[in-house]
């Protein structure tokens, strides 16, 4: 799965260099060319399937300094397994 | 010597493709950059073509890029052209369109048989719901929703009130928001809010009334904190019975007791008038006062004056509030000395926690009544808004008027004029429209759910794009009678239009598979007045179709009988479409039906109707160039131009210069809009010695209402799977509960058995329990109550006496 996000950093953030170096060492992220300039980080994510993408999403958003990480894309093509609903088999009525 | 490098394949240059669109998607969101997208589809090698459309979910109006190949959709991305939502999307929205492609889609019609069901033709199906209006067309009933898109809700409201003669159409909009349109009535005149989300852009102070946008509106919430993340001051407050993930981002939380939010809003009116802080000029100028009129109970109540009004806020000092609603008295202070500082910019959000209340017209009213008292109205950041949690409810059910009691535009069926008015526009013969009011949704399954002979007087009900068999109150009396309650329904026939398996279809007697968003053309409207199109993009699977087929096939069914309703004054099959020669459509045949626009026919007949209430539409084709339009939207030198503020000179073109403010639908007819006062009244249900716990129910950020689409998509699914209970530590230790555990948890109407989570998500008070209500295989609504709002006929379904026992493992 492919998908990119903006993470907010907060607003008075020491040492954004820091935060960038642990941006980046996490696989399969992939931060902007663009300096930050603004408190808004372009981040793009590839990712083998959709727990690790949530995993890698969790740990940018622990992150100190990241206020939170809104999801701007996803591309979803790749199958992923359909969740079955159970009913509960209540009696009817009809 | 160099050598060329190795081709790549066709394959990985897509992905190199799709990964640029993403970083450049998130590049032009994070700096703001001038240029918009659709980047994407300025690139040609992708092979995806994107398209516009609104999220499928709630009622926050996001608009998505939908990016289809070889008819599938395989991306989403956030618009960045959407003033909603400037390119961000929440969770949900981001995975809308694997909303479509759950293996279990229903794909063809099927009749119950005894136990099972049997695949029949559309043709027999369209029959089979022909023969039972035809056979008992007065105790035919069609349920639909705030989903319904405006031309579908337009048709079904047609086919029922045009043509049956019959008033029994309510949607599942009168379970969430029922309350916020007898508010804005009662206080207005006219229903919808007169601020928007530019509010949330210029506000100083966010309250929030028993709503948790963090994550029912993640969007929107995210528009503030992303203000503050900016450096500047924005003071959110938060009025819960629980604290919640938007808790956790405001500055102030106030944990009131159920219904003591009518005690604090009659705190802060107190305080205004005793330190002398409310805004004389304001309600000099533009207002009038109110109160219930026992003797004569009516939504407008009776006129009392200024001195009244004082005298009946006299016991609400602080501390009386406080210990009504459990909020301190210098929490109360603190909330009346920002109203009363002229200099601040205030709004208000609320959602089901005022709605989903049994007084919930009265604090709906006295909300408005506080921002109306302290002039906080009528400017940019200074507005009380309403919520919605449907895509359509405000743009289908409260403007096309899908009520038992309403008729497009904002008129009701009581009102003769109103229905000739309607019947003029519909060319249908005078007396058409029946002016009694149907029945409500409550009344209409209680109806449902009575054997024939006890005077149930609904023998069949159509259920459209919702899930009643899971989200209405007390399931246990109101859709699924347990044991010798069930006798005497035999003759009782449930139609169910839907695009999965859901706990409504689980007892539907005909079931029909419907096309879902992107798989046909639409326009909703969201809460802040913007009606919004989209274009169908993919087919939908098997022989699913739209729901608007499905009602004018029915019809059409009805005519070739003979049936005259379906006729108009000229003789004409009801929804005749003529194309630009002049030449009729038949699309009620399905290999017809989108041989033309047929929203938009519907659309420009409806638009009709918007004028009548100052809610003028523009045409269709202005909503195709846009991302939705805020009403009333008005031709000015050949531009339709949309309303940000209503009732507020210099941004309503219906405010008459020098004006200021003008209520111009004044239910006083003198442009005055009604501050009210209501007393604080207990809830309808509270905790005692049987049942010690209150019972709070509602959704969570991953799943959408019922669960019925996002339980589908895997992502979401495995981030919340199922429901649970939400108990205070010190509760859990006083039963023997730790996180997982099972409780058995029972009201006065069912029972249920459900895992707890010990300071979870939300964090409840003692002796509050918190469940939502997403969960099929745990319907928690079997406990709910189904007592209503006496004007807006809405359940509370955040108030049940409940109490629990520990299962053991």
């Amino acid at each position: 799965m492919i998908a990119s996000l903006v993470a907010t950093l907060d607003k008075d953030i020491a040492d954004l260099s820091e935060i960038v170096s642990r941006i980046s060492c996490i696989p399969g992220v992939e931060l902007s060319d663009a300096k930050a300039v603004t408190h808004r980080f372009p981040v793009m994510i590839d990712s083998p399937d959709p727990d690790s993408l949530e995993e890698i999403t969790r740990r940018l958003q622990q992150i100190p300094g990241v206020a939170f990480v809104d999801v701007v894309f996803v591309h979803f093509e790749d199958e992923s397994d359909s969740v079955p609903v159970t009913p509960s088999g209540k009696p009817t009525c009809l | 010597m160099s050598r060329d490098p190795e081709p790549r394949s066709d394959a990985l240059q897509r992905r190199d493709f799709i990964k640029a669109s993403a970083m450049a998607a998130a590049a032009a969101i994070a700096g703001g950059t001038s240029f918009a997208l659709p980047i994407l589809a300025d690139e040609p090698a992708s092979g995806v073509d994107w398209q516009k459309a609104p999220c499928r979910f709630c009622g926050t109006g996001c608009h998505v890029q939908v990016g289809v190949q070889e008819g599938k959709v395989v991306a989403i991305a956030g618009d960045r052209n959407a003033e909603v939502n400037k390119g961000l999307l929440c969770v949900k929205g981001y995975h809308v369109g694997a909303a479509l492609y759950g293996k279990d889609r229903l794909t063809k019609p099927l009749l119950r048989e005894g136990d099972n069901y049997r695949e029949i033709s559309w043709e027999e199906a369209i029959r089979t719901i022909a023969d039972r209006i035809q056979a008992e067309p007065n105790r035919f009933a069609f349920y639909g929703s705030g989903q319904w898109t405006i031309p579908e809700g337009y048709a079904a409201q047609k086919f029922m009130k045009g043509g049956l003669s019959n008033n029994h159409i309510d949607p599942n909009a009168r379970l969430c928001m029922a309350s916020a349109v007898t508010g804005f009535l009662a206080t207005y005149g006219v229903d919808e809010p007169a601020g928007c989300y530019d509010d949330l852009d210029a506000c100083d102070v966010l309250i929030m009334w028993g709503n948790n946008p963090a994550e029912m509106h993640p969007v929107l919430f995210s528009r503030v904190i992303d203000r503050r993340s900016r450096g500047e001051k924005v003071t959110l407050i938060d009025i819960g019975t629980r604290r919640t993930r938007t808790t956790e981002a405001c500055q102030h939380y106030l944990e009131m007791k159920g219904h003591g939010d009518l005690a604090i809003a009659n705190g802060i009116a107190h305080l205004l008038i005793k330190n002398g802080t409310y805004s004389q000029k304001f309600v000099d100028s533009f207002c009038s006062f109110k109160a219930p009129d026992d003797a004569n109970p009516n939504l407008h109540g009776k006129t009392i004056s200024f001195d009244e009004y004082k005298s009946l806020l006299e016991p609400y000092t602080p501390e009386h509030v406080e210990s009504l609603s459990g909020v301190p008295a210098e929490q109360i202070r603190m909330l009346a000395d920002l109203f009363g500082n002229p200099k601040l910019k205030i709004t208000s959000l609320w959602c089901m926690g005022m709605n989903q209340h049994t007084r919930g017209t009265a604090i709906n009213t006295m909300v408005h009544g506080i921002h109306l008292l302290s002039g906080h109205f009528g400017t940019p950041g200074n507005a009380p808004t309403s919520l919605t949690g449907q895509p359509s409810a405000c743009g289908t059910v409260r403007e096309v008027g899908t009520l038992s009691h309403a008729l497009p535009g904002g008129m009701v069926v009581a009102d003769a004029e109103h229905r000739k008015m309607a019947e003029d526009i519909w060319r249908v013969p005078p007396g058409r429209i029946n002016g009694t009011a149907g029945h409500h949704t409550v009344k209409m399954w209680e109806s449902f759910c009575t054997p024939t002979s006890q005077g149930g007087d609904i023998g069949t009900i159509w259920v459209q794009v919702t899930n009643p068999g899971q989200t209405l109150p007390n399931l246990n009396k109101l859709f699924n009678p347990k044991g010798d309650n069930k006798a005497g329904l035999e003759d009782k026939f449930l139609i169910v239009s839907d695009v999965y398996p859901t706990a409504t279809t689980r007892l539907a007697d005909l079931i029909l598979p419907s096309a879902m968003w992107v798989e046909k053309n639409g326009m909703v409207g969201n809460s802040e007045r913007r009606t919004q199109q989209w274009f169908k993009m993919v087919d939908p699977p098997g022989e699913a179709r739209d729901d608007c087929w499905q009602t004018i096939a029915v019809a059409y069914e009805l005519h070739k009988r003979g049936i005259e309703g379906m006729k108009d004054r000229d003789g004409q099959f009801l929804f005749e479409v003529r194309n630009a020669d002049g030449a009729a459509v038949p699309i009620w045949d399905w290999e017809h039906y989108y041989d033309t626009n047929v929203d938009e026919h519907l659309f420009e007949e409806y638009r009709k109707f918007s004028r009548f209430k100052h809610k003028d539409l523009a045409p269709y084709g202005e909503y195709v160039k846009a991302r939705g339009l805020r009403w009333p939207v008005v031709e000015t030198n050949g531009q339709w131009r949309e309303t940000h503020f209503r009732f507020a000179e210099g941004f309503d073109p219906y405010v008459a210069a020098g004006k200021e403010i003008q209520f111009y639908h004044s239910s006083t007819h003198d442009d005055r809009a009604q501050i009210w006062f209501h007393p604080w009244i207990a809830p309808a249900e509270v905790p005692d010695q049987d049942y010690p716990f209150m019972l709070c129910t509602g959704r969570v950020l991953e799943h959408w209402h019922s669960g019925s689409m996002t339980r589908r998509i895997p992502e979401l699914s495995r981030a919340m799977p199922g429901a649970y209970a939400e108990l205070h530590p010190e509760d859990a230790a006083t039963h023997g509960l730790r996180n997982g555990d099972r409780v058995k948890m029972e009201s006065r109407r069912g029972s249920l058995v459900i895992p707890v989570w010990i300071d979870g998500r939300g964090k409840p008070p003692r002796g509050t329990v918190f469940v939502p209500f997403f969960d099929e295989t745990l319907l928690i609504n079997d406990l709910t109550l189904d007592a209503v709002d006496p004007f807006s006929k809405q359940p509370d379904y955040k108030k049940a006496a409940v109490r629990i026992s520990k299962v053991p493992s």
